[in-house]
């Protein structure tokens, strides 16, 4: 059952950075609630205090300017697998989006709080992590900007400080070459493992490789030592490298044995959707 | 879920035991570990065990018995608290083995360790990998606060 808790309402990202800051661990940002809800319910977290941040403006937007695509960070998963600049630009995260938990989730649930709530099987940090995206986080005094490689820490953290808001996602505009893809799979409600890739590819070859893996461990990582096996080589080379990509991307990816699978099991599906995710990518 | 965890110390056996004998201070090095006290000498002890994975924290007010004692050699413990504000309930059974090793001493812990209730809803894995920090945590304190007084 869900304990009594006292609903703040800022209007500002000053004022909810403040109330962060003066209620510290007894307070909580609450946006879409479908993870924290569940969580309070359980009786697994108790907050006297949830900052509702719904009311902010200007944060539940995704455009595109300045060779930059900018998502608010209170957009619903909804809101994107319907925005039209993610289809034209993101493909590959538009079908993310589109394929988060369920319905009900999608409407309810943002992207900013799958992302802070980082609980290990989500989605989307596994290819933002490998789209290089920035996120931008705020407070009263301030904001700056935080890649996403360094935005997970652990299971449920990041590197989020007490009183900062995550307002904005932020993604370079893909250029002419540019190709991602993100595949994820999984036998339960959340995926067991999740692999993104993300590259360019034209008559050179392959550059800018960037892979990251997800929800077989505590959080999303980038794979740097996978990237190098596949960086500079032309197409066909690279398909050759694949498989020892993937058993280095599977190594790295701190695969835990539980009921989503075994260690083994799941660094082995590492390759096996690093491989995929490569073809769909590559075309 | 059991952990096994070895550490070389650089301290004679006998200071190691008399370390490990110090139960309340012993169990002092478990990280998270506040109130640790002696409730009958060599036998029952007290703690009150504090771990947080992210927002999840939990309050385990632990009761420590020693149900084996082999001098120099072995100690076999049993530790099991209970969360009522969560509901949630863990036990862990533990086993601490000494062996020379290089004019060393080698400490060797096995821990069985179960949690039970609403906080296995965060899922085994991420239990388990906490677990084994905890753990390691713990054997390098051990190692520290031994080799600090040597």
């Amino acid at each position: 059952m869900l304990r009594r808790f006292r609903l703040e309402e800022p209007e500002t990202i000053a004022e909810a950075s403040e109330l962060l800051s003066r209620f510290g661990e007894s307070a909580k940002v609450y946006a879409g609630g479908t993870e924290l809800l569940l969580a309070m319910k359980e009786g697994l977290v108790q907050y006297e205090r949830l900052i509702n941040i719904k009311k902010l403006q200007n944060l539940r937007e995704a455009k595109a300017d300045d060779g930059m695509i900018s998502i608010g960070a209170l957009c619903t998963h909804h809101e994107l697998e319907t925005s039209p600049v993610l289809r034209h630009k993101l493909p590959a995260l538009h079908r993310l989006e589109q394929n988060v938990a369920n319905v009900r989730v999608r409407q309810a649930g943002t992207l900013g709080g799958n992302l802070c709530f980082a609980e290990p099987h989500a989605d989307p940090g596994t290819l933002l992590t490998a789209l290089g995206a920035t996120m931008v986080a705020e407070k009263a005094s301030g904001r700056r900007e935080i890649s996403a490689e360094d935005f997970f820490v652990d299971a449920y953290e990041t590197s989020l400080q007490g009183d900062e808001l995550l307002t904005e996602i932020r993604i370079a505009a893909p250029e002419e070459h540019f190709r991602s893809a993100y595949l994820k799979f999984g036998y339960l409600e959340r995926p067991s493992v999740g692999v993104a890739v993300a590259f360019k590819l034209n008559g050179g070859g392959l550059t800018d490789v960037k892979i990251a893996v997800g929800c077989a461990g505590p959080s999303p990582r980038r794979v740097r030592e996978a990237e190098a096996l596949l960086n500079g080589k032309s197409k066909e080379e690279a398909q050759r490298s694949l498989a020892q990509a993937g058993q280095v991307a599977g190594r790295a990816s701190q695969a835990i044995s539980d009921l989503h699978g075994s260690q083994d099991y799941k660094e082995h599906i590492v390759g096996v959707l690093l491989k995929r995710a490569f073809q769909s990518a590559a075309g | 879920m059991q952990f096994k965890k070895e550490v070389e110390i650089r301290a004679p056996r006998e200071q190691v035991w008399n370390f490990i004998w110090d139960v309340d201070r012993f169990i002092a090095c478990v990280p998270g570990c506040k109130e640790a006290k002696t409730i009958e000498a060599g036998k029952k002890y007290a703690a009150t065990m504090v771990e947080k994975v992210g927002p999840f924290k939990v309050e385990f007010p632990t009761s420590i018995e020693v149900l084996e004692r082999d001098e120099l050699n072995h100690i076999k413990a049993q530790a099991s608290g209970a969360d009522n504000k969560i509901g949630s309930r863990m036990k862990i059974d533990l086993d601490v083995h000494l062996r020379d090793q290089n004019g060393n001493t080698v400490v060797g812990f096995v821990a069985n360790v179960d949690i039970l209730g609403k906080l296995a809803a965060l899922g085994h894995g991420i239990i388990k990998r906490k677990a084994d920090q905890v753990l390691d945590e713990f054997a390098q304190a051990v190692k520290q606060r031994l080799e600090g007084n040597s």
